[in-house]
């Protein structure tokens, strides 16, 4: 390609240097590194003198560092003539904080998309954006790429009778990305909800009313469950399931039995009434937090049904393993789900999150794509990891942009080259 | 309650626009205070002019406008930059438009290629204008928060939604239900605090051409159904999800929205559906001759708003409780 530079930042260079394999030209030749003191430095080995200029960095672990190696190169560039750069970046930093979570919260993600702008960006590349609203941040034009084909192409290839599996979301806030991927692969999809725990004396009423036999749960295991610390041997009453809905309680991000006490649940029952009034107060609110370690008891929904199918959890982000964990237990050991797959674009894996998601028996594979750096040895070490390659989406992205041609195929929901 | 009666006057103009004068009539009164004297007249040539017939230097100016109407909604939009323009050169110390219904903001998003994103483009033309400040109410996405670079008080009807349900609805027998995947959050948030179970309506396009299938996932048998959505336009969504709902042997079903829009057929189509009551608040202006409609009234929490900023106090409070 002519007339065309590709930088690739020390974020994810695997990914830059795939991207540009598939472009079948080198990266050109920049020099990042760090002062003594901390400052990143930044050297452009080459011309960018009228030239098209891409520059390829993703989110990671050090992200603040990269963010700003990616604004000081996209500055540099500006400096050096280039003719028009463009910013690919495959998992958009701070995406999560889109909008005000809580009164007076900052939008950082907007804040970020100002400062790409303002260091001399003209065009940027993401792939999944938390909101799609957030293409509204930017003053310049903004390609959202799509990872649901290369993912529904994943489970067309290996869910084994994925026909009869069930797209799930995990918070009702993914629902629409969830019911997308359901749509294009024709298959069913579900919701979990986790709310706080609703007034006691509900649950306990309809628990009574289930004591009274309407259903029995027994037929729905065909395996015997395995029997962790906490559970009962009734553990067919777990559930309320009324008519389609499968609720149970969730105690520091694990399914537990209606017996099941916790210490902490006097002095939480105190506190109920604040919690309601603060916790959640908004629609928008509860969407995607995780507040596990806040909230000690949950009650955990399942709107849909999963017995005896495949479920398969969708979300943009694996960030923090909670919500998973409890939805994938919830899910197999209450609702009869056959397997469990985590399936999400960005692979964030916050802390150990990879290795609990690892641990617990009840997901069978973690599905991601290769937008955000995950270290060899982690990749080495999980059985269950599957990464999937979109470089090839980037690079054919990045070619027909420099051609001028249309890229609107990239986003055609059976686009998965 | 009590700072209302102490709250100081001397510096607050409420100005409203054409698009809804019953609404900003009603913040007025709430606020114990009388709208501003402006004139908004069109030429014979259809360009909109304005004229403040009272001194604005130096005060804290709200300037009440909708986006509303089939035929208007362009004129009430330039309307209202047009009087956000005139208070700056007015020399006004600060200027807050209360958008309720937030025009154009279903098109806050590139959902197809080269859709434009007009949530934006209106955003940018409000900060050109000269506001400092919006109010605005149930945005279609938060995100359009985002959009501007001045500060945006996003207001909920949820609270007010809230007491409606617990006083005028069966809710002994209520379900809740999202009539799309989009809407689930919404209602999973309201079910949470009403303690209700929800269920979630999902419309499959199996192929291009092929009439849409509704799937109804969660059970409504015996129950009174509660649809929930931002807005309701042309009514189709509802309508037809209300069959759905009665075909799988719903009791009843009521529609709660906060925008009313009711535009194209909607009066037909709600004339001819099975719901038994649609309930929208009164951020628009609804003229529809249908014998179930009912109306929650909204103004209050925009008062509310409107005098809390003015005094500097926190705005949070209305996020989670219904101004009376």
């Amino acid at each position: 390609m002519r007339k065309c530079k590709v930088f690739v930042g020390n974020s994810h260079p695997e990914l830059g240097h795939l991207v540009c394999e598939r472009l079948g030209i080198e990266a050109a030749p920049c020099t990042l590194k760090k002062f003594a003191n901390g400052e990143t430095s930044v050297q452009i080995g080459v011309s960018v003198r009228d030239e098209d200029v891409y520059v390829i960095q993703s989110g990671s672990p050090e992200i603040n560092d990269h963010i700003m190696e990616l604004l000081i190169l996209v500055s540099a560039c500006r400096g050096g003539s280039a003719k028009k750069i463009t910013a690919v970046i495959p998992q958009f930093p701070y995406s999560k904080q889109c909008k005000m979570k809580k009164h007076r919260g900052a939008i950082t993600a907007r804040m970020l998309a100002n400062l790409l702008i303002m260091a001399g960006a003209d065009h940027v590349v993401s792939m999944d954006l938390h909101a799609s609203q957030m293409q509204g941040f930017f003053t310049k034009p903004v390609d959202n790429l799509y990872g649901g084909p290369s993912l529904g192409k994943w489970i067309r290839e290996h869910v084994e009778d994925y026909r009869e599996a069930v797209v799930v979301s995990k918070n009702p806030g993914g629902t629409k990305r969830v019911t997308a991927l359901a749509d294009s692969l024709k298959i069913n999809f579900a919701m979990i909800h986790t709310d706080r725990r609703r007034s006691k004396d509900l649950y306990s009423q309809n628990k009574d009313k289930l004591q009274l036999k309407q259903r029995k749960q027994s037929m729905l295991r065909k395996n015997k469950p395995i029997i962790r610390p906490g559970d009962f041997e009734n553990e067919e009453e777990n559930i309320i399931l009324t008519n389609g809905i499968q609720t149970a309680r969730v105690i520091k991000g694990h399914v537990v039995d209606d017996e099941y006490v916790d210490d902490a649940d006097a002095i939480q029952s105190d506190g109920e009434g604040s919690i309601g009034t603060i916790g959640s107060f908004d629609a928008v609110d509860s969407e995607d937090d995780e507040e596990d370690d806040e909230q000690p008891e949950k009650l955990i929904t399942l709107v849909g049904n999963v017995q005896g199918r495949t479920a398969i959890i969708l979300d943009d982000m694996i960030d923090r393993p909670g919500s998973f964990i409890s939805a994938a237990e919830h899910m197999v050991k209450n609702c009869g789900a056959k397997e469990v797959y985590v399936i999400a674009t960005h692979g964030i894996f916050t802390g150990d999150c990879l290795e609990q998601l690892e641990m617990s028996d009840d997901i069978h594979k973690v599905v991601v794509t290769n937008t955000y750096p995950i270290s060899e040895e982690r990749i080495r070490k999980s059985k269950k990891l599957v990464i999937i390659d979109v470089s090839s989406i980037f690079a054919e992205c990045i070619r027909r942009d420099h051609y001028g041609e249309s890229i609107s195929v990239l986003f055609d929901s059976l686009a998965s080259l | 309650m009590e700072t209302s009666k102490r709250m100081s006057t001397n510096s607050i103009k409420l100005l409203a626009g054409n698009s809804h004068p019953e609404l900003a009539q009603n913040i007025a009164r709430t606020l114990g205070l009388r709208l501003s004297n402006i004139g908004v007249y069109q030429y014979s040539n259809q360009e909109t002019s304005v004229t403040i017939g009272e001194s604005i230097r130096d005060e804290d100016v709200y300037i009440i406008q909708t986006g509303t109407g089939e035929q208007e909604i362009n004129d009430f939009l330039m309307e209202l930059l047009i009087i956000i323009h005139a208070c700056r050169t007015a020399s006004a110390r600060r200027i807050t438009a209360v958008i309720p219904n937030f025009p154009y903001a279903r098109q806050d998003k590139k959902d197809k290629s080269r859709a434009p994103i007009t949530a934006k483009l209106v955003a940018q033309m409000l900060e050109t204008a000269g506001c400092d400040h919006v109010i605005t109410m149930d945005l279609h996405a938060s995100q359009i928060q985002g959009f501007f670079h001045i500060p945006v008080d996003n207001l909920y009807a949820e609270p007010s939604v809230l007491k409606y349900i617990q006083h005028k609805t069966d809710i002994g027998n209520a379900i809740l239900v999202s009539p799309d995947a989009g809407g689930a959050k919404r209602v999973a948030s309201l079910a949470d605090k009403l303690d209700l179970n929800f269920a979630l309506i999902h419309k499959e396009r199996q192929k291009a051409n092929e009439v849409s299938r509704m799937v109804l996932v969660g059970d409504v048998t015996g129950k009174s159904c509660l649809l929930i959505d931002d807005m309701a336009d042309t009514c189709g969504t509802l309508v037809k999800a209300s069959d759905t709902l009665l075909e799988h042997g719903a009791k009843e079903v009521l529609a709660i929205v906060t925008h009313g829009i009711f535009s194209g057929s909607a009066e037909q189509k709600l004339k001819n559906s099975k719901l038994s009551r649609i309930v929208c608040t009164n951020t628009v202006p609804v003229d529809l001759d249908v014998n179930i409609l009912d109306q929650i009234d909204i103004s209050p929490t925009l008062a509310e708003a409107i005098r809390r900023l003015h005094n500097g106090e926190s705005v949070s409070y209305l996020f989670t409780h219904a101004a009376i």
